[in-house]
């Protein structure tokens, strides 16, 4: 699967644009952890909200996580997602604890159901975005 | 334990609102105008008895309305920046100036080209000044590449997880669609007038992105409306029955700028604020002889009734069932057909439909002998507000 074409790429800026430079450098999705408490924060925040530690890195991590919520979306005010509907989009909670949305890999609306695992992978955009996938983990259940 | 009370200084006084279209002739400031003017000659007074002024939280400011009605000496000014929530959470903060002698008359006002505003006429150039919320930069950021520009697609992302995970029936969104419209029938200025509604139309509504079908959304619509606040003492010697501020409260889930990572998504600031103003007020929610219910989203509108305490999380449903919420119920919800079929002030509406009820000016919508209800906002990404009023000073 590929971003739909001009769909909006965002230009981040401060920690936003930080947490995705980083994730484009790793290839991978990167999060901001507390290098006090080992806090990982989402979206980044300038102190830790669990030890108001304000040193940090953005560190890998495993992309593995489970449905916490989602939405089928049968129109859009969006022109770039106008051909693709219905589409998917997951509110996907890592293990690591934080929670992001990202766009279903090619499972159909009766396939997903809360609780459910998926794989996280990230598809590079820009110097400053990339765009998260969630894929099923087969077999898997909630 | 808090000692923080306001109740019984201050008393809404003048109320007004332009009418609800799709499409005005008018500006977003000429609108705000007409409805401030409107409030101070309702409230039997004049622009230079105004010595406050808090304006809407975007799109038009403080100063060029000072200006524009001709308001020689603003003492006091100040915004919520909260939305949807701004307009009742105004409530408490004009009562806490007025009680504490820093104004004496408080204009509050909301107004936009809510359907305007993307359906410009030729002629027409977009709104320069918006909202000043960073949680727009959440929006940008992390849910716009996905298809998720606007609030349908934005609160979907955790209303999906409130009907799934509490199996909520979609007859309980509709149950607040239908009294909402139900209401709007009787109300000459609601948009969706002559335009009834039932549980079957709106069971066979399409999704716009689920649980949201079509006809769980809010009307956009060009609007404006005004209240004015002034002190108890005051209000008896002007024309109409004092609405009194019983009670209220703004609360804001954590973390406020973002959706999706509260520790339970189905946290509103409704939760944290709607105890603090019952508490201050003295009276409970079963005195409420009316409830006016924020209603962006109907599925907004049943966690509120559960933020109220009227139910269980994830148990709204059984309230809103029967014609509890409709008038002739138990607690009639937005007797003016509300932001679903009324149109969409912001929630200013809310509170002129609540004190037009207290002073028993509601028409035909009139619930019978009414002393005291209450008004809720949401705004942005959860924030809320309440105030509880009543009839007369109290």
């Amino acid at each position: 699967m590929r971003m739909p074409e001009r769909a909006v790429v965002p230009q981040p800026e401060e920690l936003d644009r930080e947490f995705y430079r980083a994730t484009v450098a790793a290839g991978a999705l990167c999060m901001q952890h507390c290098k006090r408490c080992g806090t990982w924060t989402h979206p980044a925040r300038y102190y830790c909200p669990h030890c108001s530690s304000g040193e940090f890195s953005f560190d890998r991590v495993s992309g593995d996580a489970r449905v916490y919520s989602y939405t089928v979306s049968h129109a859009t005010a969006e022109s770039a997602w106008k051909d693709l509907v219905p589409y998917i989009t997951v509110v996907a909670e890592l293990t690591e604890g934080p929670r992001i949305v990202a766009a279903a890999d090619g499972f159909k609306p009766d396939t997903v159901v809360i609780g459910q695992r998926l794989r996280i992978v990230t598809e590079n955009k820009s110097e400053d975005f990339a765009f998260f996938w969630a894929q099923l983990v087969e077999g898997s259940s909630p | 334990m808090s000692t923080f009370n306001v109740s019984g200084k201050a008393a809404i006084v003048g109320i007004a609102e332009t009418d609800y279209l799709r499409g005005a002739e008018q500006s977003i400031l000429q609108m705000i105008l007409s409805a401030s003017m409107g409030a101070i000659r309702d409230a039997g007074l004049k622009p230079s008895d105004v010595d406050a002024i808090l304006p809407p939280p975007g799109f038009v400011a403080w100063d060029e309305i000072a200006a524009h009605l001709g308001v020689p000496n603003v003492r006091y000014t100040v915004c919520p920046q909260m939305g949807g929530a701004s307009a009742t959470a105004s409530l408490l903060t004009a009562s806490m100036a007025i009680a504490t002698g820093a104004a004496d008359v408080v204009l509050m006002t909301v107004g936009w080209n809510g359907y305007s505003a993307i359906r410009p006429r030729p002629d027409a150039r977009p709104n320069k000044r918006r909202f000043n919320a960073a949680f727009f930069e959440t929006v940008k950021n992390y849910y716009a590449p996905y298809g998720l520009r606007s609030a349908p697609w934005w609160y979907s992302l955790y209303l999906e997880r409130y009907a799934k995970y509490y199996n909520v029936p979609p007859e309980a969104a509709g149950a607040i669609a239908v009294a909402c419209r139900k209401h709007a029938q009787l109300n000459p200025k609601a948009l969706m007038r002559d335009r009834s509604l039932s549980m079957e139309e709106y069971l066979a509504s399409p999704y716009i992105t689920e649980p949201l079908r079509k006809l769980d959304c809010c009307v956009e619509t060009d609007c404006a409306a005004a209240i004015v606040m002034t002190s108890v003492e005051r209000a008896k010697d002007l024309p109409h029955i004092p609405v009194t501020f019983l009670g209220g409260a703004e609360g804001h889930p954590n973390r406020p700028d973002e959706l999706i990572n509260r520790k339970d998504v189905l946290d509103l600031g409704l939760d944290l604020a709607a105890p603090r103003a019952f508490s201050m007020s003295g009276v409970t929610k079963d005195d409420m002889d009316f409830l006016q219910i924020y209603d962006c989203f109907t599925y907004v509108a049943l966690l509120e009734i559960e933020a109220l305490g009227y139910a269980e999380r994830g148990g709204a449903a059984e309230f809103v069932k029967n014609g509890n919420i409709e008038l002739g119920g138990k607690f009639p919800m937005n007797t003016h057909g509300g932001l679903m079929s009324q149109g969409h002030c912001w929630g200013m509406n809310h509170i002129v439909e609540a004190a037009r009820q207290l002073r028993h000016e509601a028409g035909a919508a009139q619930v019978r002998n009414c002393e005291l209800g209450l008004v809720t906002g949401y705004g942005d990404l959860g924030d809320g507000s309440i105030a509880i009023l009543g009839r007369g000073v109290r």
